[in-house]
């Protein structure tokens, strides 16, 4: 007779196999990887450029990506995009604070013919004024549209006060719109995509003359010096909050400047990050929704940037438990700092962790992700394997130094909108 | 070609396994033939109230999540109008703690007053995140009662109202766990590297022994034909002017029903589509618009969605949207515009055939809509379709007859 109360028996994962992704260098300053080993007919080509949020204002660097494909002298958009779909590709395009993404997602033998639709939209952009207006038309609706959200409030000003007193901090402002020449428009586009290519990553079942091809097409846009990236922030201490009539739940955001993977305490801050509030039975959730109720989700997060990184906790919550919910996050973070992670939970949240790791090496698209992740760092592979062992080998009370040494609650940027 | 195996136990659970040998995951899929449709109209959003209690512990095991975590693994689930699906994603060599977890809460829950009571919360709180408390979020809650007036696609799966939620009992827990979930009304799919025989042996082990149950009729009140052009206006505090055309499709499981996909990506999947270029590009009326089905199993929806540019009102926007349809209905598409449709559904294809967890996923639907198989023949019903298909699936739903418009205003 089956004994239901017993957990069948756990294995561990032997091994966890990374793959690297070949390289080549398009000029000195832009590499292309190259993850071949896919055995369906999907592929996938990235291209990063330098036009980021952070080198200008951010409403510049969001129209003019979203203007890449807005029809050149002897194309218009709509032809563009009907050559794409005909091919059956995807266009997206994508802003982040340090770089802008083009992809393009098609059966491998469209590929090379979309991206050459997609190359000479990017080369030949004519920034036609129809063009240009509709889409700041659009973009402000879409802008007016987010600030009804207390999400999207309680981001904009914890961004602003993570990154004070320096352009990643930014915010873009409703007037903005209204005030972009299209002289800077076309000097960011040619600065940041015309030389500003600094990453290809093509991902399919594709032989090395298209790598050739690819390479030939959009070499030209290689970027001429290696980008410079700021490295020195500091977050504004205390607590803020923004006032949204009507607002049925406030918005949260705890969080500091910390640091990236290049740093020595990284790996075993991920084990506290998970503890806290990074899968399902963390210490936040388990509180805050399962035990209380007070939110339909709550996690933190590790962001990364070039030269730093910064830790965030991140929920909404019904209005009348803001206050409630901050107590009980200060107060799992002093548990963390005050009592040691008991033998069960720590060796739930490492199994938890490895067996995540493998799933992030699932397949030829998820290894590329994780192979991405290193890079940017100017790290190898050999990253996760070191992650591996620090998560098998951190001890309670390692935990317990971390939680002391970088989560003191007088040391936190706290915003909430609602 | 997806390759999968079927068997049946006992008492009734179908069983699909589908190998993987390129993964060291494995997937647990869990499909119950139980959605929203099924609730009583004074009882509404207990399909996914109660798929939230699923996680609260079950008979033998006191929580859910935390063995799945020892094992590496992660679970999640949804509901929608027809469906409640859960699954499990795990290192493949603990695949036996999923089947242990998902046998124990197929034969019964623990029901703790404490997990109804939190539950309750929460799902207030999602209510509040995702329909109140966000700009054009209940549009939903208002267009269905619009489209529907006797088919229980007349609520939102999260309920019609937040009171529903606040009064559930655990008697009426209780009564839907034991209607609902039992093996002869589920689809169960093990996906990854393993062999038949042994995931056979497993899925005995655990499950041989629930009992059975009745798998539950459903006997659905059929929507009556619509007969009438519907319009409602709300006002709101949002920045743009919205609207929605909601037109009556024909049910999943029909021919009509992948004719009336085509025809929609036709009319504003793309920026190659026909209202696309229309109203925004050449007429600039809106600042964006989309067309898309519902997806429904019953009589679903083909919407057409998206916003007003500013100083544009509804009449000129409705105008030119008309236009667009009449054109559509008196002459036939392009052989070439057809092409570029399905080109982009090949593609799409493609992709979403690549997770082991979304080819578990459809398996267990495709056996739910009569055969596991479907998912790979539903693209010969796609070929298939001819330019005077488009055109005839166009004259018989895109009438003014067939259409619920709800507007969104700006106050």
């Amino acid at each position: 007779m089956l004994d239901r109360t017993l957990q069948p028996e756990l294995k561990e994962i032997d091994k966890i196999d990374f793959v690297t992704l070949r390289h080549f260098d398009v000029t000195a300053n832009a590499k292309l990887y190259f993850m071949k080993d896919v055995s369906d007919e999907t592929s996938r080509l990235d291209l990063y450029f330098t036009a980021g949020t952070t080198i200008a204002n951010p409403v510049v660097s969001s129209l003019v990506n979203g203007l890449l494909l807005s029809g050149t002298s002897t194309k218009s958009s709509i032809q563009i995009n009907e050559q794409i779909d005909t091919l059956g590709g995807f266009y997206e395009s994508s802003v982040s604070h340090e770089n802008a993404v083009v992809s393009i997602y098609a059966l491998r033998e469209n590929l090379l013919s979309i991206l050459r639709i997609v190359a000479d939209a990017i080369a030949n952009v004519a920034f036609l004024d129809s063009e240009v207006k509709e889409l700041i038309s659009d973009r402000k609706q879409r802008f007016l549209v987010n600030m009804e959200k207390v999400n999207f409030l309680a981001q904009r000003q914890f961004q602003e006060r993570i990154f004070a007193n320096s352009s990643y901090g930014n915010l873009v402002q409703i007037a903005d719109f209204d005030v972009v020449s299209s002289q800077e428009l076309r000097e960011f586009y040619n600065e940041n995509y015309l030389n500003g290519l600094e990453k290809v990553v093509v991902v399919g079942n594709l032989q090395q003359d298209h790598i050739d091809e690819i390479i030939d097409i959009v070499g030209a846009w290689a970027k001429p010096q290696k980008t410079i990236f700021p490295g020195q922030f500091s977050n504004i201490k205390g607590a803020s909050h923004l006032v949204k009539e009507g607002a049925l739940q406030t918005a949260i955001r705890v969080g500091r400047i910390l640091f990236n993977k290049t740093h020595p305490d990284y790996c075993d801050f991920t084990v506290l990050n998970t503890i806290l509030g990074d899968y399902f039975g963390s210490r936040l959730m388990s509180n805050i929704r399962e035990d209380k109720g007070y939110t339909y989700g709550i996690g933190t997060l590790l962001g990364e940037l070039h030269e730093t990184g910064y830790f965030v906790i991140a929920t909404e919550v019904g209005k009348d438990v803001k206050d409630a919910t901050l107590i009980e996050i200060q107060m799992e973070i002093s548990r963390l700092q005050t009592e040691l992670v008991g033998t069960e939970e720590l060796l739930l949240v490492k199994n938890y962790m490895i067996g995540q790791l493998l799933k992030s090496a699932d397949g030829p698209y998820a290894l590329t992700d994780l192979f991405l992740g290193v890079e940017t760092f100017g790290l190898n592979l050999d990253f996760y394997n070191k992650s591996i062992d620090a998560i098998n080998n951190i001890t309670p009370e390692r935990i317990q130094e971390l939680a002391i040494k970088y989560l003191k609650w007088e040391e936190m940027t706290v915003v909430s909108a609602g | 070609m997806i390759h999968f195996d079927r068997f049946k136990l006992d008492n009734g659970l179908t069983v699909l396994f589908h190998k993987d040998v390129t993964t060291p995951m494995a997937v647990v899929n869990v499909l119950y033939d139980v959605g929203a449709r099924d609730e009583a109209e004074e009882k509404t959003g207990f399909a996914h109230l109660f798929e939230h209690l699923m996680f609260g512990g079950s008979s033998n095991i006191p929580d859910f999540d935390s063995p799945l975590q020892m094992a590496g693994g992660e679970s999640n689930a949804f509901t929608s109008n027809d469906i409640t699906n859960y699954y499990d994603v795990l290192p493949a060599n603990n695949l036996e703690t999923a089947l242990w977890l998902e046998s124990d809460r197929m034969l019964s829950l623990s029901f703790t007053p404490k997990s109804l009571d939190v539950q309750r919360n929460v799902v207030i709180e999602e209510f509040k995140q995702r329909y109140l408390n966000q700009p054009y979020g209940d549009v939903w809650l208002k267009l269905r009662p619009l489209a529907y007036k006797v088919h229980p696609y007349k609520w939102a799966t999260i309920g019609k109202d937040i009171n529903h939620i606040e009064e559930a009992q655990m008697t009426d827990v209780k009564t839907f766990f034991k209607k609902y979930y039992n093996p002869s009304n589920a689809i169960l799919c093990i996906a990854g590297n393993f062999e038949l025989e042994s995931v056979k042996i497993l899925v005995e082990k655990y499950f041989a022994d629930i009992p059975s149950g009745i798998k539950p009729a459903r006997l659905l009140e059929a929507e009556p034909k619509q007969n009438e052009f519907r319009t409602q206006t709300i006002e709101r505090n949002v920045p743009a002017n919205a609207f929605y055309y909601a037109f009556k499709m024909p049910e999943r499981r029909s021919e009509g029903y992948y004719m009336a996909d085509l025809l929609s990506d036709i009319l504003g999947r793309d920026k190659s589509s026909r209202l696309y270029i229309s109203l925004k590009k050449e007429q600039q009326l809106c600042s964006e618009i989309n067309a898309y089905i519902t997806g429904s199993h019953d009589e679903g929806l083909l919407m057409v969605s998206g916003k007003l540019n500013p100083d544009v009102n509804f009449d000129d926007l409705d105008k030119a949207f008309w236009k667009v349809i009449e054109n559509l209905k008196a002459t036939s598409i392009l052989d070439s515009e057809l092409e570029r449709i399905k080109n982009k559904i090949r593609t799409s294809r493609e992709f979403e055939n690549q997770g082991i967890l979304n080819r578990a996923m459809n398996l267990c639907h495709f056996e739910l809509l009569g055969d596991a198989n479907g998912i790979n023949e539903e693209h010969k019903i796609y070929e298939a379709i001819n330019p005077n298909h488009i055109q005839e699936i166009a004259i018989q739903i895109l009438q003014a007859t067939n259409c619920s418009l709800l507007k969104v205003k700006a106050s």
